[in-house]
């Protein structure tokens, strides 16, 4: 784990689109040079801008929660002064690419939503031309020019970070689904060689991967015969669907298992054949009752019902 | 002389062919071989073949499974093939290797129990 | 020069760890199967995952050593920003094949056989795209993630 850590920080997006952003951008050398030259300006007023933003975050409900304990409060604080004083410290190179990335990555983690980390840009820009506009009084100009530079880097920054935003927003969604799906499904021993696998709800390419591994390790650790596999709680019976069905059926009988689909209502049947579905690939029987009834004559079983005469007797003879 | 990668033991009018290593084509092709010697000179009415050692299962050696199956076939000999393990079942129907037409079964017991089911007593008797 | 590809990655991949296995004979097959397993194996793929992985490795080098005699196989972790995954990318400088289009459909085969294993092998795997030129060679280049 700790290996995938530190590959993680490796080139997150290449050389080559950095240098395509940044030329869309228009930020160039020249613009590095602009930034470098107020470092020392920056240096000055960076404390009064941290906090004023922070009054700002805790003036607002929806941000103040996220900042409600006091160790990430402090340690969000020099993150934030440290993100500052590197805007004009010059050197945009990987690493300093790499860093914005990990930052949009913490604050997808934590859950801030994307408005709030607008709003923080803006904030950030707004306080900065206060600044700039106090400091060059004399030369508007220049306060200008070095604003458009700072404009520049900053959406580049947000472009990055907003990046990874919605890749860890994925990559969190993705694990949670995986976890899901982990959860929801329970293969049966009905009887000794016999299986049921009822599935419920959609079922997507994912869902039917974990199914079938789920079924086919059962089969192995039952020593299952016969498997029932009822689909009546599944909404969509589509092509990809059935064609999962059709490969968990296959991969049992590879195992020495004969499945039964039950529970595929009539439509749904007729879509599958007008589909080309090769329904004669399964077995499938009307609904989940047959099925089992049909398992178990397969394995050798014959249900019976004792009627109230043999019951009576069976009570006289005990 | 096949490599004993594959040894194959005799039970009764049952042959077992029980894979112990991952095998290179070569050793299955002397497997088919060899089988179909020895099915021929013991007049074996069953082949269990054990591939539960293999963790790949790919379309060559689907193949040549069916190969083997059709082969024994024509002289008189019933094939299951069994072990599959759930990794590979899974694998093989994605890459559209159902091994139609082939017996199966789980493990060696339920393998003999199939042979004994779809030979019916007089599979034994002789 | 014919291309087939499932999806173009965007952004940056970078192969970390990467072997080379040259294919020349069956028994690098099996060797080739071994590495994918070893290579795969340093992320958290599951059992089946893995295997999935091997079999695809055995269709692909298969086809090299039945059409071009020799080739190799390059295996290695790649990262595409947060997630990771293993890369498997089978060269050979034979004969090519003419007809990339009908090569990608299932059942098709001019050896007799089940087919090329293409189709196949891009079933097991979640990228996948093959060039191939006419008396240059062929590579095929596949991806599974680990999500």
């Amino acid at each position: 784990m700790a290996d995938q850590e530190s590959m993680l920080s490796v080139a997150p997006i290449s050389r080559e689109e950095v240098v395509r952003r940044k030329a869309f951008l228009e930020f160039a050398d020249a613009d590095v040079a602009i930034l470098e030259g107020v470092n020392e300006f920056a240096a000055r007023y960076t404390d009064s801008v941290i906090e004023d933003f922070y009054r700002h975050l805790m003036a607002h409900d929806e941000t103040r929660a996220f900042f409600t304990d006091p160790d990430l409060l402090l340690h969000v604080q020099k993150m934030q002064k440290a993100y500052f004083r590197r805007l004009t410290e010059g050197n945009y190179d990987e690493q300093y690419v790499a860093n914005r990335v990990s930052v949009g990555a913490i604050h997808e983690r934590i859950g801030l939503p994307v408005k709030s980390y607008f709003g923080m840009y803006c904030y950030y820009l707004r306080a900065v031309l206060e600044r700039l506009r106090e400091e060059y009084k004399e030369s508007p100009e220049h306060a200008f020019t070095v604003f458009k530079s700072l404009m520049k880097l900053t959406f580049f920054d947000m472009g990055l970070a907003i990046d990874t935003y919605i890749e860890s927003r994925e990559h969190t969604i993705q694990m949670q689904q995986e976890a899901i799906r982990e959860l929801s499904t329970p293969v049966l021993l009905l009887r000794p060689s016999l299986l049921l696998l009822p599935i419920i709800g959609l079922i997507d390419t994912q869902r039917a991967r974990q199914l079938t591994e789920q079924l086919l390790r059962s089969v192995r650790s039952n020593r299952a015969k016969v498997v029932v596999i009822d689909v009546t709680g599944v909404p969509s019976v589509d092509t990809k669907v059935a064609n999962h069905l059709v490969q968990a059926v296959e991969a049992a009988r590879l195992m020495g298992a004969v499945s039964i689909v039950t529970g595929i209502a009539p439509d749904i049947a007729q879509t599958m054949v007008k589909l080309g579905i090769d329904l004669m690939r399964i077995t499938t029987v009307g609904d989940l009752q047959s099925g089992i009834e049909e398992a178990e004559r397969l394995l050798g079983y014959t249900v019976s019902k004792i009627t109230c005469t043999e019951k009576a007797r069976g009570k006289e003879q005990s | 002389m096949s490599r004993p990668r594959a040894p194959i033991l005799r039970l009764g009018d049952t042959l077992i062919a029980s894979v112990q290593e991952a095998l290179i084509d070569a050793d299955l092709l002397g497997l088919r071989d060899e089988l179909v010697v020895d099915v021929k000179r013991y007049r074996a009415t069953g082949v269990i073949i054990d591939v539960t050692v293999l963790d790949v299962l790919d379309s060559f050696a689907a193949r040549t499974l069916r190969n083997i199956v059709q082969m024994t076939q024509l002289i008189g000999a019933k094939t299951v093939i069994v072990g599959i393990q759930p990794d590979v079942a899974f694998a093989m129907v994605q890459l559209g290797l159902t091994l139609k037409g082939t017996d199966t079964a789980l493990d060696l017991e339920d393998g003999l129990a199939r042979l004994e089911v779809t030979l019916g007593r007089e599979g034994r008797a002789r | 020069m014919a291309w087939h590809g499932s999806k173009l990655p965007w952004g940056a991949k970078a192969v970390l760890d990467e072997i080379v296995v040259p294919i020349r004979s069956e028994v690098d097959l099996v060797t080739a199967r071994l590495r994918g397993r070893e290579v795969a194996s340093k992320l958290p793929f599951s059992s089946s995952e893995l295997t999935l992985v091997a079999t695809a490795i055995s269709e692909v080098t298969r086809n090299i050593l039945t059409y071009a005699g020799t080739g190799e196989l390059s295996l290695g972790l790649v990262q595409q920003g947060q997630k990771m995954g293993v890369s498997i990318v089978a060269r050979d400088q034979g004969p090519g094949i003419a007809d990339l289009f009908s090569a990608m459909q299932d059942g098709y085969s001019t050896s007799g056989s089940l087919g090329l294993g293409l189709p196949g092998s891009k079933r097991l795997m979640d990228e996948f795209s093959i060039v191939s030129e006419i008396g240059q060679g062929t590579t095929v280049a596949m991806t599974k993630w680990k999500i």
